[in-house]
């Protein structure tokens, strides 16, 4: 599949759903929904975001599994949290 | 290979940081015990006709606590979630390249320069206005001053990054603290020392 852009190739200000498919039976619904903050994240940034949820929110435990130190796998963690804060406003 | 002699403490774990830079810790103060040398500041050595065990032992912690101390603070002042296990990492980590400066002095060969060097500005000792200049002397001492250079760049090296991967630090006034905590911790140590 495609990857999901979030900016607009040309201003690259956050881009807007404006059309979505089912892909059963086609039928479309066209209308201006903004992205969730969740996609609007980096796949890098969402990956981890993944990979957190099924550590079960364990940072000690993901940086064995990325063989990162702890401070690295946390300092990941707080540039998201940062971003999605400037995502919110 | 770059990540473990610049930034180890992005990849390695706290307790093999820690195992290492204990036992490096350990081998630094018998080798400055051994070879009569003092680590008599944070970013200081020097050689001494004799230095005891214990002479030896404070040095190193001294020296340790010092920067241990004012690292810490400032990093809990830029990050509140640093944690003292990895500052302490990063202390003992970075100063291993410190390790090896009493190993360059280990043939006596820098101290017979040095002390020839010496003589030449003994006033009582110069003879006529145009002495020689020993050149193997000064090419001895001025090879030790550009390595003893680059292994403090070094040390320095270690201890920023890994003062930047505990806290997470960027910009200038990360770097102003830094600055700020390591000659605070240089003074400290000499005063302590001194005073001991």
């Amino acid at each position: 599949m495609n990857k999901l852009p979030v900016n607009c190739p040309s201003c690259e200000a956050s881009l807007a759903v404006s059309q979505l498919m089912c892909s059963s039976c086609k039928t479309t619904i066209s209308g201006s929904y903004s992205l969730p903050i969740l996609l609007q994240l980096s796949p890098e940034q969402q990956s981890f975001i993944f990979d957190f949820i099924l550590s079960s929110g364990s940072l000690k435990k993901m940086a064995l599994q990325m063989g990162k130190s702890y401070p690295t796998v946390r300092n990941k963690l707080d540039d998201i949290i940062q971003q999605i804060q400037q995502l919110k406003k | 290979m770059k990540t473990l002699f610049i930034n180890p403490f992005e990849k390695y774990r706290e307790i093999h940081l820690l195992s290492i830079g204990g036992i490096a810790t350990l081998l630094g103060t018998v080798i400055a015990y051994l070879l009569k040398g003092r680590f008599d500041g944070v970013l200081d050595f020097h050689l001494v006709d004799d230095v005891s065990i214990t002479q030896a032992i404070i040095d190193t912690s001294v020296n340790i606590i010092c920067l241990v101390t004012f690292l810490f603070i400032v990093s809990k002042y830029i990050n509140i979630k640093t944690r003292l296990i990895d500052i302490i990492s990063v202390v003992i980590i970075a100063r291993i390249p410190l390790y090896f400066i009493p190993l360059l002095t280990i043939d006596n060969r820098l101290k017979n320069a040095t002390d020839e060097l010496l003589q030449l500005v003994n006033p009582e000792k110069i003879t006529s206005l145009h002495s020689e200049i020993p050149t193997e002397a000064l090419v001895i001492v001025m090879l030790f001053a550009i390595l003893s250079l680059f292994i403090l760049s070094w040390s320095i090296v270690l201890l920023y990054n890994g003062y930047k991967t505990a806290t997470n630090a960027l910009g200038v006034k990360a770097i102003s603290l830094f600055i700020l905590a390591l000659l605070i911790s240089e003074i400290c140590s000499k005063i302590v020392l001194f005073l001991i």
